[in-house]
């Protein structure tokens, strides 16, 4: 192999999640093995799952080059709004995740219609929705925290095959979203539109419903994740799960989905939530003052969304038109 | 043998200006078209029609018997039209069988039949002797085999025409061979194909009947055997364009003001050297492709060289446009709308924006506005520009030849030595054209130096002094205003001397 | 067609009026007509006082905002160079330290010590101060601005970056405490009037405070001078013509030889300049140096009064007249919203519903002018 300037740094590009994770989990095992034990590593899967299963509906989002700022709120709001279902109708909290995911679904689709149909921005959009949706939510509540059943509880701290909730939420989600995107032709056509919109058109594939289609999803996903969570803890409060919307878009693109869409896979997502949670984890493990681990955090995802500019840039040149042939004097 | 496609009267005009006019011509199945013409003659446009690109203005076309109007490329796609564009369209971050699939995945029990799907890609792909894997991105294939995929692609969706638009620009000598391969083989298999080129010994070694576009119209066809290149190339000429160029007023001097020698770009240009001199004229000419435009681009600092140097007015160049534009260079690039104008701005803000700077004092930075005024309604007079108020008229409300006339007036401002001007008449209209000509030989008369590059030969035959003709990236003949002659010019534009 | 004709003037009436400068000053004065017969503290003297005194620092902030939005960028970083500015202000001029409070924190012992803040003492403490806080800013804008013109990253992701990391420096100097002691000349900047009105009866020897209306004070000298001279700046200078054509169209901008990047530098220094300005005149107000100055929803304000006064988000259409009037509307919308018993997160509902409201206005706005033409 010729280990050219360029290769080495190409390598880096690619690799660069990869290479932070290993040097992140080598720093803290070396301050500590304990922190490399199998218990403290699950706990770190544990904690991790709820940003990972977010990042992974904002995958599909940022596949087709958009973004969606509202999740923090949506990951409030829609298990709420489940919560208030569960309390009036006594339906078990298996059945209310259900009640959140639907209401996650239809946040989406209100993003969705105001992107799609209405074509504003979708930074500006989901901002708009970001506030509006917690606003709901506290004057559903009166700014009161809402308190589950003891039964939710019970729900989120199940276990099964000694494995946490969480975790196998994770798996679920992975698996699913993994399927989606690598094996169905709707998967498929979410990279179409994101590396070529006009392409997909001309193709004859319906651009915008596709597009929908992925800020539902991303809804869904955060709704789900917030349940998750909120099971964990029990009390909801107006402050649950705000500028979450960070850390979970810090997630995919640390995980090498990339901003100007087409390219990124669920489980690079999953991968980046878990680097995340791991420096989180370890930040406070090590003692790191807890004022200074949100500029560590901070450091990281600048970090990764220049290695993502850097890339793109990379990309538009390789693709660029030429009208002789490259490597040939003739 | 029965006709695939017949073009009975058909005609395209955009905005009044006739692009194909009266066309008819009958095609027989499992035959292969050489189609030819100069830049401009209406190829693209006829062939956008029958891809669903562009609809007709009059006239029929029958598509196996059957009246034809497809609204949109899916639509022609699905009739078993394929059509290879010179800008592939394709998903870089899919692979093969995907970027062929992705309008209508196979099944097999619910799910995606992958393995089927392959297989098929694969046989496809041994089909044009491409020896790669259906599962590789395509991202990853060299500019050749993207090319070929765009033909299984074609394959894949039962085309029964195909038609290829300049598709050997990009490709290596071992590319083009293969590709010739496996249009010999679909030529075997009984699909129809159209192969439009530049190239004309391609299209003599190809084809079994050619058909030549002028302006438009149909003006000559015939079986190859019959067609030699002096037939091709004598039909292609004689456009009856409403030709009419000012006189040149002077004489070009003999002061060298630009000098580039050797300069190289992989992918882009080769080992060019020119040369033009104070008060002279120096039309760039080429067939589309040809990497004028690239050049323009590269001497004006845009684009980066890798080999060479450029000297004006005895110094190297060096930086961007901003460096170029101090040293006394001026580019009209060809697409005014998205290189040259602010579109929702005025007139008079399209005007300043190269030359703001000379308007500003020197501390404050404050505009002088009256100043900025007074020579922006100067220079409309001198433009005669058609504009009722440059203060508060955006530069959109403005006709084609107008706008033109903004962009070039943008420049003067600065009082540029050297203008280099692209396709600088473009979507305007005949009296527009004259006016610009007018222009050309004024900025030429006062001591300046003017690169012309046109995909109009009449264009350049009528207003340089001398002819660089470039193809594929390099320079291949130069000839001075007494030796101009159509023929040979073109001929040296296609390689063919 | 007789029946189209009154109609067609109608749309073309309501065009006008959705296309002319003065859009939002209407608005706001339709808005205020509407809601005063339900609210009469809307229009009572102290209240137009508070509602003065809120506008002029988002005034500044939304200037700067301003023209990020020129360039078809934006700044979601300005908040957090407030929170960060106040911080390094008031740990340099800080005339005394509490040790309880912050002797902990990891600005205490180098910037800040008993005996007040770095500059304490010097006779130009507080004019230094507020350039070190005007430097601070410009470092920050001028990596922004790097990231974007250079490197090419999306400008609401690296300014969304940027936020987390300057604002959870501006709580990590402090661990999250406030720096109090602030010199008198630093707080008068804030509170300081030059001109009061009083509208009680006359002939009292001794008015009460209370009914003394700050009209023309400190903080609206300054903010006015910085709108004149970005006025000025915007639509006056080679700068300001430069920075409208690179929104209006960025490739024809670098053609004729603008210097993009350099003008895209500078234009987000001046967006975290313009954000330190008015953290000088929010920390004065206070009276200390507040971390989380401009953090969170303030983010709202900002935005939405920049892109309702009608500069668009699709860059190169931007003038401070409509940001001014964009700012004027978005206090009296705060201002009244406060009055019906809301919480904070109802307040930011409707904020973030007129952001989007804004921003449709926008996209209208740009088709109705496609249209025009």
């Amino acid at each position: 192999m010729n280990l050219s300037k360029d290769s080495i740094s190409n390598f880096i590009l690619k690799n660069a999640t990869y290479l932070i994770f290993a040097a992140v989990l080598l720093y803290f095992g070396l301050q500590s093995a304990h922190f490399l034990s199998v218990e403290s590593l699950g706990n770190i899967v544990k904690q991790g799952a709820f940003v990972g299963i977010a990042a992974i509906g904002m995958t599909f989002v940022l596949l087709i080059a958009g973004i969606d700022l509202s999740v923090g709120s949506v990951i409030y709001l829609a298990p709420l709004v489940a919560g208030l279902v569960m309390q009036n109708t006594g339906i078990p909290p298996v059945l209310g995740l259900f009640v959140a995911l639907a209401m996650g679904l239809l946040l989406g689709a209100l993003n969705a219609l105001l992107i799609v149909k209405l074509r504003i921005i979708p930074f500006i959009v989901t901002l708009a929705t970001l506030f509006f949706f917690r606003g709901f939510g506290v004057w559903l509540t009166d700014s009161v925290p809402f308190d589950f059943e003891p039964s939710f509880l019970a729900f989120g701290s199940a276990s099964v095959l000694a494995i946490p909730l969480p975790i196998w939420a994770l798996a679920f989600v992975t698996a699913v979203a993994h399927f989606i995107l690598a094996y169905t032709g709707f998967g498929r056509q979410i990279y179409a539109v994101g590396n070529n919109p006009e392409g997909a058109r001309k193709a004859g594939l319906s651009v915008e419903w596709i597009q929908a289609r992925c800020y539902i999803i991303c809804s869904g996903c955060a709704a789900v994740a917030g349940y998750i969570w909120i099971a964990q803890i029990g009390r909801l409060d107006a402050g649950f799960g705000q500028g979450k919307e960070f850390d979970v878009i810090a997630a995919a693109v640390l995980g090498g989905v990339s901003l100007f869409g087409g390219s990124g896979a669920a489980i690079g997502a999953v991968i980046g939530a878990l680097l995340i949670q791991t420096v989180t984890t370890g930040l406070s493990f090590t003692g790191v003052n807890l004022y200074a681990q949100p500029i560590v955090q901070g450091i990281i995802i600048f970090f990764a969304v220049f290695v993502d500019g850097v890339r793109g840039k990379r990309v538009a040149a390789l693709l660029k038109r030429t009208i002789r042939p490259l490597n040939s004097t003739s | 043998m029965t006709a695939i496609l017949e073009f009975k009267q058909l005609s395209k005009a955009w905005f009044g200006v006739p692009a194909v006019s009266d066309f008819t011509l009958s095609i027989a199945a499992g035959a292969l078209l050489g189609f030819i013409g100069q830049n401009g003659a209406g190829k693209s446009t006829l062939m956008n029609m029958v891809g669903g690109i562009v609809m007709p203005t009059s006239g029929d076309m029958i598509w196996r018997g059957q009246s034809f109007k497809p609204a949109n490329p899916a639509e022609a796609r699905k009739a078993g039209i394929g059509f290879i564009h010179q800008e592939l369209n394709l998903f870089s971050n899919l692979s093969i069988a995907e970027n062929l699939y992705i309008d209508g995945f196979p099944r097999k029990r619910g799910m995606i039949d992958w393995s089927g799907m392959n297989q098929r890609t694969a046989s496809l792909l041994k089909r044009l002797a491409l020896d790669v894997d259906p599962s590789l991105q395509v991202g990853r294939l060299s500019p050749g085999e993207r090319q070929l995929v765009e033909i299984a692609k074609a394959l894949h969706n039962e085309a029964n025409l195909i038609i290829f638009d300049e598709p050997t620009t990009s490709l290596t000598p071992r590319e083009v061979s293969r590709l010739f391969e496996t249009i010999e083989s679909l030529r075997k298999g009984a699909t129809t194909i159209i192969y439009i080129s530049h190239i004309l010994g391609d299209v003599r070694k190809l084809s079994d009947q050619v058909v030549v576009m002028r302006d438009g119209r149909l003006v000559d066809s015939g079986m190859t055997a019959d067609f030699s290149i002096k037939r091709m190339i004598g039909s292609m000429i004689g456009r009856e364009l409403a030709g009419m160029y000012p006189p040149r007023s002077m004489p070009p001097g003999t002061e060298t003001m630009l000098e580039i020698e050797n300069l190289s770009q992989p992918g882009v240009i080769e080992a060019i050297s020119l040369r033009a001199h104070k008060g002279e004229v120096v039309g760039l000419f080429g067939l589309l492709g040809a990497g004028r435009s690239e050049l323009a681009r590269i001497i004006f600092g845009i684009d980066p060289h890798s080999a060479g140097t450029i000297t004006f007015n005895g110094k190297i160049l060096k930086g961007g446009p901003r460096e170029r534009i101090a040293q006394g260079m001026a580019f009209v690039t060809e697409n005014r709308r998205e290189e040259g104008l602010m579109l929702d701005q005025s007139i008079e803000e399209n005007l300043a924006l190269a030359s703001i700077e000379k308007f500003g004092a020197a501390v404050t930075g404050m505009v002088d506005e009256g100043r900025l005024s007074q020579r922006a309604q100067q220079l409309s007079h001198e433009l005669q520009l058609k504009a009722a108020n440059i203060h508060l008229q955006s530069a959109k409300s403005l006709s084609g030849g107008n706008q033109q006339k903004v962009v070039i007036g943008k420049w003067k401002m600065n009082e540029p030595q050297l203008f280099i001007l692209d396709e600088p008449t473009r979507g305007v209209d005949v009296g527009a054209k004259y006016e610009i000509y007018s222009l050309i030989d004024r900025m030429a008369a006062s001591g300046g130096t003017v690169l012309l590059i046109s995909s109009e030969l009449e264009e350049v035959m009528g207003m340089a002094d001398r002819i660089v003709v470039m193809n594929r990236g390099e320079v291949v003949g130069e000839v001075s205003r007494k030796d101009f002659d159509e023929a040979k010019i073109l001929a040296m534009a296609f390689r063919e001397v | 067609m007789a029946t189209a004709q009154p109609k067609k003037t109608l749309t073309g009436r309501i065009t006008e009026i959705l296309l002319s400068d003065y859009f939002v000053l209407y608005l706001s004065v339709a808005y205020v007509a509407v809601l005063a017969p339900f609210i009469p503290t809307l229009l009572a003297p102290e209240n137009f006082v508070n509602i003065l005194s809120n506008t002029w620092p988002l005034l500044i902030v939304a200037i700067g905002q301003t023209f990020v939005l020129a360039i078809a960028g934006i700044d979601l970083s300005q908040g957090a160079v407030i929170g960060l500015t106040s911080v390094v202000g008031a740990m340099l001029i800080a005339v005394g330290g509490n040790p309880v409070v912050l002797g902990g924190a990891p600005l205490w012992g180098i910037f800040l010590t008993e005996q007040g803040g770095l500059l304490n003492g010097l006779t130009l403490a507080v004019p230094l101060g507020i350039l070190m806080m005007v430097l601070t800013a410009a470092l920050i804008g001028a990596l922004n601005g790097y990231a974007v013109a250079v490197i090419g990253m999306p400008a609401f992701m690296t300014t969304l970056v940027t936020m987390l990391i300057i604002g959870a420096l501006a709580i990590y100097l402090p661990l999250s405490y406030n720096i109090e002691q602030l010199p008198e000349s630093f707080i008068k900047l804030g509170k300081g009037d030059l001109i009061s009105l009083y509208f009680g009866a006359k002939g009292e020897s001794q008015i009460p405070r209370k009914i003394i209306y700050s009209f023309i004070t400190y903080p609206m000298v300054l903010s006015l001078s910085v709108a004149f001279f970005a006025h000025v700046l915007l639509n006056r200078t080679v700068f300001g013509r430069q920075v409208l054509a690179i929104g209006a169209n960025r490739k024809a901008a670098e053609i004729s030889g603008i210097p993009v990047r350099r003008i895209i530098i500078l234009v987000f220094m001046i967006s975290a300049v313009c954000a330190a300005l008015a953290s000088v005149l929010y920390s004065a107000r206070l009276g200390s140096g507040r971390p989380t100055l401009g953090a969170g929803t303030f983010l709202l304000d900002i935005i939405g009064a920049a892109v309702i006064g009608g500069t668009s988000l699709f860059g190169g259409k931007a003038k401070i007249k409509w940001t001014f009037f964009g700012v004027i509307f978005f206090v009296l919308l705060s201002n009244s919203l406060n009055y019906m018993n809301l919480t904070a997160f109802q307040v930011d509902m409707v904020k973030g519903v007129v952001i989007a409201g804004a921003a449709f206005l926008d996209v209208w706005r740009t088709r109705l002018l496609r249209e025009l033409t």
